[in-house]
């Protein structure tokens, strides 16, 4: 079961968004998050650091048909924040629609 | 438990992990170069069907049933549509591979029943002229499949 946790790392918008979007995959390339999110290379690699850092995220640099590539992926710890993040987010609605006692 | 955000901007937050879980719910599909393959195998067994000794008919039935089985496998689940980026199965419906598995089944017996009926009325090549129409059904059909299990995806997920 998840606990709700709210986690002040992933809710700004941006950072919420790049978790919301590899929750659904096993993983993505940079590529393909940099378009959805219309972010430039610079602010996506910046907020990729900083979920690296909290080891919300993996990321994997391969060479492929003399192509880079970037294969970023939730880690179990950010997947499981993720949840709780957004189980916290249901919990505040809850909690606002349901009647004073 | 502390949260330091109002119901309004929970809800925001909650309507935009949605956007992004339908983002990729979007890149559900098979590849298109698997419906080519098909259509392709379909109208060379139709010809040699017609053109060619029996045992090359059976065998090209033979290669193109194990080289579909051998790349079925990793297609079909539609969670590689796009090569940049693999979908969790939790998003993608198991029922898929079933579902195409099925099309081409139908799609085999329609082959047959067309070949039949332009046999008996006569009309020379039945197998090619057959495979050739059923090949263009295929193509047309195989992707409105996958995109109806992608809209169901959509409907249902989140």
């Amino acid at each position: 079961m998840t606990t709700a946790r709210f986690d002040e790392l992933i809710h700004p918008s941006t950072r919420l968004s790049i978790v919301a979007l590899l929750a659904s995959t096993d993983w993505a390339e940079f590529s393909f998050v940099r378009d959805r999110l219309e972010l430039s290379d610079s602010a996506l690699s910046k907020q990729f650091t900083t979920l690296e850092e909290a080891g919300y995220i993996a990321i994997e640099r391969t060479v492929s048909n003399r192509r880079r590539r970037v294969r970023v992926a939730l880690t179990a710890a950010g997947r499981e924040a993720f949840d709780g993040h957004v189980a916290a987010l249901q919990a505040v609605i809850q909690k606002a629609q349901s009647p004073v006692s | 438990m502390s949260v330091p955000i109002g119901e309004s901007e929970a809800h925001f937050a909650l309507s935009s992990i949605e956007r992004r879980r339908q983002q990729v719910i979007a890149e559900i599909n098979v590849p298109p170069w698997y419906w080519f393959f098909l259509a392709g195998g379909w109208v060379l067994l139709g010809l040699l069907a017609d053109f060619g000794p029996a045992w090359a008919t059976i065998a090209a039935t033979v290669l193109f049933g194990a080289l579909h089985a051998g790349i079925s496998s990793r297609v079909l689940s539609g969670r590689r549509g796009s090569p940049q980026l693999s979908i969790r199965g939790d998003l993608v419906t198991r029922r898929l591979p079933a579902l195409v598995i099925g099309f081409l089944l139908v799609m085999t017996a329609v082959t047959v029943g067309i070949a039949l009926v332009l046999n008996a009325d006569g009309a020379r090549h039945a197998a090619t002229w057959a495979s050739v129409a059923v090949a263009l059904l295929v193509l047309v059909g195989g992707p409105a499949l996958v995109g109806s299990v992608r809209r169901h995806a959509e409907r249902t997920q989140g």
